[in-house]
């Protein structure tokens, strides 16, 4: 049971008074005991330091969804959480974002609460028969299918670290997933009515899954985010243009770009790169990718890649024009049937060839090889190339010696840090580099925010350049005085680099990864 | 100087009906009342959006008749029963007979009630009720309910929500109601609302205690509001403690822990229930429950822990998988806020205050002696729960009643003419809030004063009552309310002043506490939720009659009305 030691914790506070319309912070000083709340904590400052210290709370145990915040910048019910259990002695806290604050910790819930008005949070049922005196029956089977879902408190915990609810259109997590319980609820009759609702603006989301890692109540949302498009694809006719042009293109060339299948290798024309259909076997399986393949600023990156190997003797080969798309940003938008072939096909690869590894550079590849349906049917030994190098680094096989002496911030790749928890690889490599100095951003590691490519928007995006979550991060990388970015997904650099063009600041910051920066310093 | 606000209150607001609260009574009776008609103008007040509303605590289950081998005659005998006979027999006869309907319906809208192997409703087993009765939607009744009610209600174009107005008073002349006064609290401005009905649906005063299940929100503000435009409270000594509040938050562990057989144990590691209710054992009626653990912790067999003695809820024989499916929400509270694993450790609990049994008088129809005003949910009293409650009977009571409180107001709307609001109620009741309450000069901490008044009232009007301590506490909370009037409150802003809120609730509940006293001192009897160990037995002769409390000016005033006796004289209440 809970002790009575008293540890004394520093709680800085955002503040905000909308009378003076004014910022500030206030520091406090509180008492905890084990067992004590974030929530108690507040009420500690409230009661016993600063009447004026204003937030929500009602029910104090996670049930009502009123105290939601930000503290060290991971959005948390403060009534659900233990402040020893953070095991920090100082803890920064602001309101949710996303939505207006009104005043100190409380934000404007009208938007968000609007949003699950759209989705009709209600049984769709021919009134005559919800006149019916007995139940609709129901297994114990059926309820299960959508019980995980059905349990939000709609504490905009979820939305509040969403990127792509920057958009205020984007319907967000939880309305989306109630949605979606909705549709899975064997009693309900509003497939096609739910599904068109959905379809207007869940493209927006980016399968970032930072709304699943937030959710005090664990749903899934992310995944029933990727199951609600995929209901939408089934369908057919809701899928917006430009998804529909990066399925056919997958479908057509196994890749999301249009480009001819028998280009893939064009890239390394010159490199003189070995290839499994003709070596039969390698060491490492070179797994490049369709944006480092097809597009020429993410071409260097697949050099980059190759000449460090080189550098080190790895024996490596690629699939060649065998290679097909990894199917990952398609098994996002919805469609399953399309990246079973897809995987299937690379999957058949790896079976046929023999090799002791693959490296991939795209964060996406590594993460669906190490999650998904077919490919973890074969035990498959995946790095991404961040782990490679970060191990050459340690066992002293690789040498950074060359100083890039830069002001460096590192943006976490969704699929590499929120979804694979590789969060510390990439940082030991830049920290590794002579001279550069690595400075991270207010949102990092799991609470990093997303550049806003994934689930095949970086395809798809028409929005507004505020609404863009890649120009979002720029701007917090600008701020932040730096004058790298450095990432590690191909994804990553395309997107960030435009929002750095969009916001004209070319000449003050440039987009990097991680992998130039290391050939650099060979 | 403190800065004055000026006219905070423009042009008057009009609907047909307004509900002040929007707890499961609340929405319900929103929702009956705007399918009576679509012309029906109907309007929510709540002074927390309507989903963070306590009810989306309630846990175990909502009770109703709904199998074979159950019957209304059987639900009703043991509502009565656990009433300690004090609840009107023919409230109660009603009450059980709707309560399946309303299951119904909700699972219409979509409910996800948890179901049997062939795909009914399921049903558990509850202290007091002599059948499974209890619908759940795992131990997240509450929470479903409420969310589907808020589902449909949103749905309903007639209904306009003011979420977050915090309702301050209700103006009642000639006994007729006609209005209200309440803070929209993003703004902080004082608006004036009228209409032909009003409900009020404001749940239960828990939080005039310092250990209890409640919600911080549960100040009983409707009862107060009511209590001062002149309708009186019933039985107000009456308040439920539940067995199993989780130490030291007091958070709920479910009855429904020990629905599924979880075991009540002291420091000698005796399941000492079977002392005090052998044939029930841990699944007698709350009351009994709590006054055994009292016992044992008052005669030294609490289990020592640093929050002080408490009991042992042992749910670890029941094994992880059961525990985890059928309880997952006290598996995530316990180890969350309780710090300890069920699988691996008995839960820490003692009784913790859980229901208020009395409140706003109304009858069965859910009128109140003022004409066009109605009350519902647990800041209702029509009778039914008597000297105390069912577990599961609450949330029915609330779903039953708020339906019959959103038909019979929009009935009563239909038939009657607008209403003009007395302005020198509203001036009258802006000074109050702004100049004596926002604008006070003192020097006195509402967190004081409430913190005294909570632990007074655990002190003194808890479990176990006796005269001279019951005395001692009315000379206290009387000073605390003399204290009040030189209160003062640090934040001077208007939007969102969470201390003028916290000040006003004080003002509320510090009423609450002198009528249930005074109540609690009249009656010189044991019943149900109320023991005195003064007067250690019922005694039907002179209390079988139920309390009213009226505002006065020197403090309440008691006057006592009849029970309503249909079925079943009043007999010994064993278990
Ligand atoms: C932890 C727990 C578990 C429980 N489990 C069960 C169970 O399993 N089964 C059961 O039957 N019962 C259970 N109960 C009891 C049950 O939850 C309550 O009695 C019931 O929910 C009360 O509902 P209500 O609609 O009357 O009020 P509430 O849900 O309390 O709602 C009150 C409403 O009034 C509003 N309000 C209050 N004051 C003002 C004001 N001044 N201005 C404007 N609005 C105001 C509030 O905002 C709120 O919307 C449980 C209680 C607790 C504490
Ligand atoms: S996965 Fe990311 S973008 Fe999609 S809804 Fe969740 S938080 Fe938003
Ligand atoms: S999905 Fe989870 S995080 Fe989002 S609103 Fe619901 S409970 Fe909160
Ligand atoms: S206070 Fe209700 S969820 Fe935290």
């Amino acid at each position: 049971m809970v002790s009575k030691k008293e540890k004394v914790v520093e709680f800085k506070i955002r503040r905000f008074d909308p009378e003076r319309n004014e910022r500030y912070l206030s520091t406090y000083k509180v008492p905890t005991l084990m067992g004590m709340t974030i929530l108690d904590a507040l009420l500690y400052i409230k009661d016993n330091l600063d009447g004026t210290l204003t937030f929500r709370h009602s029910c104090r145990m996670g049930q009502c969804g009123s105290c939601g915040i930000l503290v060290n910048g991971k959005p948390i019910l403060a009534c659900y959480t233990q402040v020893l259990q953070l095991g920090v002695g100082v803890l920064e806290i602001e309101p949710l974002p996303n939505l207006p604050v009104i005043k100190d910790l409380v934000v404007d819930f009208n938007s968000f609460f609007e949003k699950f008005v759209k989705i009709k949070p209600i049984l769709i049922r021919a009134e005559e028969e919800l006149r019916k005196p007995t139940e609709f029956v129901q297994t114990p089977n059926d309820l299960k299918k959508y019980w995980d879902e059905s349990i939000c408190v709609k504490c905009s915990l979820c939305y509040g670290s969403c990127p792509a609810a920057i958009d205020m259109e984007f319907l967000g997590p939880s309305s989306l997933t109630t949605n979606y319980r909705f549709i899975v609820d064997t009693r309900d009759d509003g497939l096609s009515e739910r599904l068109k609702t959905a379809s207007e603006t869940i493209w927006l989301c980016t399968s970032c899954s930072s709304c699943t890692l937030s959710c005090p109540k664990e749903i899934d949302c992310a995944t029933v985010l990727d199951n609600e498009r995929g209901l939408i694809v089934e369908e057919g006719i809701l899928v917006p243009r430009t998804a529909k042009d990066v399925l056919t293109s997958a479908l057509k060339h196994h890749n999301p770009v249009r480009m001819s299948p028998a280009k893939r290798t064009e890239w390394s024309s010159g490199l003189e790169i070995k290839e499994l259909p003709t070596t039969g076997k390698t060491d490492v399986l070179y797994f490049v990718g369709c944006l480092p393949s097809y597009d020429a600023r993410n071409q260097e990156i697949a050099k980059s890649i190759a000449q460090i190997f080189r550098k080190i003797d790895v024996d490596f080969a690629t699939l060649g024009n065998e290679e097909w798309c990894c199917g990952d940003h398609i098994l996002r938008l919805g469609e399953k049937g399309l990246f079973e072939m897809l995987a299937e096909h690379n999957a058949s690869l790896f079976k046929k060839y023999g090799f002791n590894r693959i490296v991939t550079i795209s964060p996406h590849c590594y993460h669906t090889f190490k999650n998904d349906k077919p490919y973890t049917d074969i035990r498959l030994n995946v790095q991404h190339y961040t782990q490679f190098i970060s191990e050459a680094f340690k066992n002293g096989r690789l040498r950074p010696v060359k100083a890039i002496k830069k002001k460096v911030t590192y943006h976490d790749p969704c699929f590499l840090g929120k979804r694979s928890g590789i969060y510390d690889e990439p940082r030991e490599i830049l920290k590794a580099i002579p001279g550069l100095e690595l400075v991270e951003m207010g949102r990092s590691r799991e609470n990093s925010f997303c550049c806003g490519g994934g689930a095949g928007r970086i395809w798809t995006e028409e929005a507004t350049p505020e609404n863009r979550p890649c120009v979002n991060r720029a701007k917090e990388a600008l701020e932040l005085g730096v004058e790298v970015i450095a990432t590690a997904c191909p994804f990553c650099v395309s997107t960030l680099e435009d929002a750095v063009k969009v916001l004209d600041a070319e000449d003050k910051i440039v987009v990097k990864d991680i992998s130039e920066l290391v050939k650099e310093a060979l | 100087m403190r800065y004055t606000l000026k006219v905070r209150w423009m042009e008057t607001i009009t609907h047909d009906i307004i509900i002040v609260g929007a707890g499961i009574a609340g929405l319900r009776a929103a929702i009956a009342a705007a399918e009576i008609s679509n012309k029906i103008d109907v309007s929510i007040l709540s002074k927390v959006h309507p989903i963070r509303s306590h009810s989306v605590c309630a846990q175990g289950g909502t009770a109703a008749t709904l199998r074979e081998g159950d019957s209304y005659n059987l639900h009703a005998w043991d509502t009565v029963k656990g009433s300690d006979f004090l609840a009107d027999q023919n409230v109660a006869e009603f009450f059980v007979k709707q309560a399946p309907k309303e299951v119904i319906t909700l699972e219409h809208w979509g409910c996800p009630w948890s179901r049997t192997p062939d795909g009914k409703i399921n049903q558990r087993p509850f202290g007091g009720h002599s059948f499974p009765r209890a619908c759940f939607a795992a131990d997240m009744t509450g929470l479903h309910e409420m969310h589907t009610l808020y589902g449909r209600a949103v749905m309903q174009e007639n209904i306009t929500f003011y979420n977050e107005w915090f309702a301050t008073s209700i103006i009642i002349q000639n006994n007729i109601s006609k209005g209200l006064t309440a803070i929209e609290l993003k703004t902080g401005e004082m608006h004036a609302l009228r209409a032909k009905a009003i409900i009020m649906a404001t749940g239960g005063c828990e939080r005039i205690y310092a250990f209890t299940t409640f919600s911080h929100t549960a100040t009983g503000d409707g009862m107060t509001i009511a209590y001062r435009a002149g309708v009186p409270l019933k039985d107000m000594e009456f308040i439920q403690f539940h067995p199993t509040g989780l130490v030291p938050s007091g958070v709920l562990i479910t009855e429904g822990a020990r629905g599924e057989g979880g075991y009540l144990i002291n420091a000698d590691g005796e399941r000492f229930m079977k002392r005090y209710a052998p044939e029930k054992m841990e699944l007698a009626p709350r009351d009994i429950i709590a006054r055994a653990e009292t016992t044992e912790i008052q005669e030294g067999r609490g289990l020592d822990g640093p929050y002080g003695p408490y009991i042992a809820l042992d749910l670890r024989h029941l094994g992880e998988e059961k525990i985890k499916e059928r309880l997952p929400l006290i598996h995530d509270v316990a180890i969350k806020l309780g710090g300890v694993n069920p699988v691996e450790e008995p839960i820490p609990i003692k009784p913790a205050a859980h229901y208020s049994m009395g409140g706003i008088h109304a009858n069965i129809r859910t009128e109140t002696p003022a004409s066009g005003l109605y009350a519902a949910g647990e800041g209702a009293c029509l009778s039914i729960h008597g000297a105390n409650r069912l577990g599961t009977n609450s949330t029915s009571d609330c779903l039953v009643f708020g339906f019959v409180a959103g038909e019979e107001a929009a009935k009563y709307a239909l038939s009657k003419d607008s209403r003009e609001l007395p302005q020198d109620k509203i001036l009258a009741e802006e000074r109050r809030v702004f100049d004596q309450v926002l604008g006070s000069e003192g020097d006195e901490r509402v967190s004081v004063l409430r913190d005294e008044m909570r632990r007074i009232m655990n002190d003194k009007v808890w479990i176990f009552r006796r005269e001279d301590e019951l005395q001692s506490a009315l000379k206290e909370i009387r000073q605390l309310k003399k204290r009040f009037k030189s209160v003062k409150i640090e934040d001077e802003g208007r939007s969102f002043n969470t201390g003028l809120v916290a000040a006003l609730q004080l003002d509320f509940t510090l009423d609450l506490a002198e009528v249930t006293i005074i109540s609690a001192l009249a009656r010189t009897e044991s019943r149900g939720a109320h023991s005195r160990l003064d007067y250690p037995k019922r005694d039907d002769e002179n209390w079988l009659k139920h309390t009213l409390a009226y505002h006065t000016k020197e403090g309440p005033r008691l006057e006592y009305i009849p029970v309503t006796i249909t079925k079943w004289p009043p007999s010994a209440r064993a278990y």
